[in-house]
């Protein structure tokens, strides 16, 4: 509906046939109820794709007003939804930005008055911010919860430990170098390395896809954004030697009832974080352990949980939780990062003109 | 540079909200706010490649030369989702691009809105980059 409002705002109907892959709605396994769905082996039926955007703009920690509450109230949630339908609309008409910020900028200088604040998104804070622009994704069902975090009961992060406070400032000096000297100012996920286990499924700007495949013994994960793929045995067998370190560690996962649960350990520490990206936050240590569950509760929707556990890094453990849904249509279109990562050309190429004006103006 | 083409650039004093992130897409990282751009050209290229994919323009000059330029629009499945499709730009096709040029003074430039020649728009990116006219994206990750 979205598109095709948007493609007659745009006057172009014709395109409402998509020239890259037909939309193919997920659905249930038929005469099934698909959140008790099995796999033709007996394994409860995870596979899809999904995404976490419907997560999008629900604070990451809990604003501090809230205190132990984790849900919305009837009035915020409202409000949530009022945003998303001012997205939507955003997105089906242009909002005020279908007036370029450009143009508007070029048109008052002319008249040598100040550029107009352009519009922007929607909702901030725990009143949702999903992206109503052309290249961010956006919730489509508001999400009842306060926050991202949901344990400890104040959806805080609880307190770092000196040694990983350390380690978050060094980063966020190098990540705020007014000219960065060097790729090395960049995270993993600018430079198209990884975004981590955690990185690659909370949500952000776009690309939240992941799709789940699974065959007897072995559940495997491909994820949109940087493409990782983790391949999750479930056969019993136990962690391999603590001496092989990677991103994304060694996961092994079990059934536990209808849910799907998996330990990851063997993580490479000092480099990713807990957080968007897997660049929000403090670098974890190699002792962290992360157990995720997966329950599929309806024929589109699967809770999925994060516990993180690394004394060395955090000073309890903390939990994550979010709903992934499926959006009808939606396939994740290959990541070639490195090849495509114009981001990292242009902003080194920006820091050295930078320095060549610094030099001219020193020399002169 | 030969940029008569252009219908104006450089020396607006639009001031970003929030400091630049120096991250993947941090908007000021690689694009210069005071210099807005409109350019006129017709599509040589488009590449969908993520994370963005690119527009290449080719751009008349008053001289009768040609500059090909390159436009940063959305990631693929951003683009697709609304409604844009490998039919949208065809080599050949005259548009108008709106956006910003890059801060090494190359020929590249970050997108906000295509119109074509009848004054239908398509819209290609610029939100969520720390933009002008973006309210910040840097706390969710938007990099």
């Amino acid at each position: 509906m979205n598109l095709r409002t948007f493609l007659s705002v745009a006057g172009f109907a014709a395109l409402a046939v998509l020239g890259l892959g037909s939309a193919t709605a997920q659905t249930a396994p038929a005469g099934k109820s698909a959140a008790t769905a099995k796999t033709p082996w007996g394994d409860p039926d995870l596979q899809g794709t999904w995404t976490s955007d419907d997560t999008w703009g629900v604070p990451f920690e809990r604003p501090k007003n809230f205190g132990t509450r984790a849900t919305l109230t009837e009035d915020e949630l409202q409000q949530r939804e009022k945003n998303i339908s001012r997205n939507e609309e955003f997105v089906e008409t242009g909002g005020p930005n279908a007036h370029s910020p450009a143009v508007a900028a070029l048109e008052a200088k002319e008249k040598g008055e100040k550029p107009p604040e352009a519009q922007g998104r929607y909702g901030r804070g725990v009143d949702a911010a999903p992206v109503p622009g052309h290249w961010g994704e956006f919730a489509r069902r508001a999400s009842h919860q306060a926050s991202q975090v949901v344990d400890p009961p104040d959806g805080r992060i609880p307190p770092l430990t000196p040694e990983a406070q350390a380690k978050l400032d060094a980063k966020m000096k190098l990540r705020r170098e007014p000219i960065p000297a060097s790729w090395m100012n960049w995270s993993d996920y600018d430079r198209c390395i990884t975004r981590g286990v955690a990185g690659s499924i909370l949500p952000v700007i776009y690309g939240n896809g992941l799709e789940i495949v699974q065959s007897p013994g072995y559940v495997a994960i491909r994820y949109e954004m940087v493409h990782d793929v983790r391949i999750i045995p479930t056969d019993g067998r136990p962690h391999i030697n603590s001496n092989i370190r990677s991103y994304m560690g060694d996961a092994v996962g079990h059934w536990e009832g209808n849910t799907l649960v998996v330990e990851t350990t063997n993580l490479k520490g000092d480099t990713l974080a807990i957080g968007v990206n897997g660049d929000g936050g403090a670098p974890y240590s190699d002792d962290m352990k992360i157990t995720e569950k997966f329950t599929r509760v309806s024929p589109n929707t699967i809770n999925y949980q994060m516990t993180v556990n690394d004394p060395k890094t955090y000073t309890a453990p903390w939990t994550v939780a979010f709903p992934i849904t499926q959006e009808p249509g939606y396939k994740l279109f290959e990541y070639a990062c490195h090849e495509g990562n114009m981001a990292m050309h242009n902003m080194l190429s920006a820091a050295r003109r930078e320095d060549a004006k610094a030099a001219k103006g020193a020399g002169k | 540079m030969k940029k008569q083409v252009l219908i104006g650039a450089a020396g607006l004093g639009l001031m970003l909200a929030a400091a630049p992130a120096w991250a993947h897409h941090a908007f000021a990282a690689e694009f210069d706010v005071n210099k807005p751009l409109v350019l006129k050209g017709t599509v040589t290229k488009m590449e969908w490649i993520n994370p963005h994919a690119w527009i290449h323009l080719a751009v008349k000059n008053a001289d009768g030369t040609t500059t090909e330029w390159m436009v940063e629009a959305g990631a693929p499945n951003g683009l697709l989702r609304r409604g844009f499709n490998k039919n949208s730009l065809p080599p050949g096709t005259a548009i108008v691009v709106e956006g910003w040029q890059a801060k090494d003074e190359s020929t590249r430039m970050n997108g906000s809105n295509i119109t074509y020649p009848d004054g239908r728009k398509l819209f290609i990116g610029s939100q969520g980059t720390g933009a002008p006219g973006d309210k910040g994206g840097d706390e969710k990750g938007d990099k």
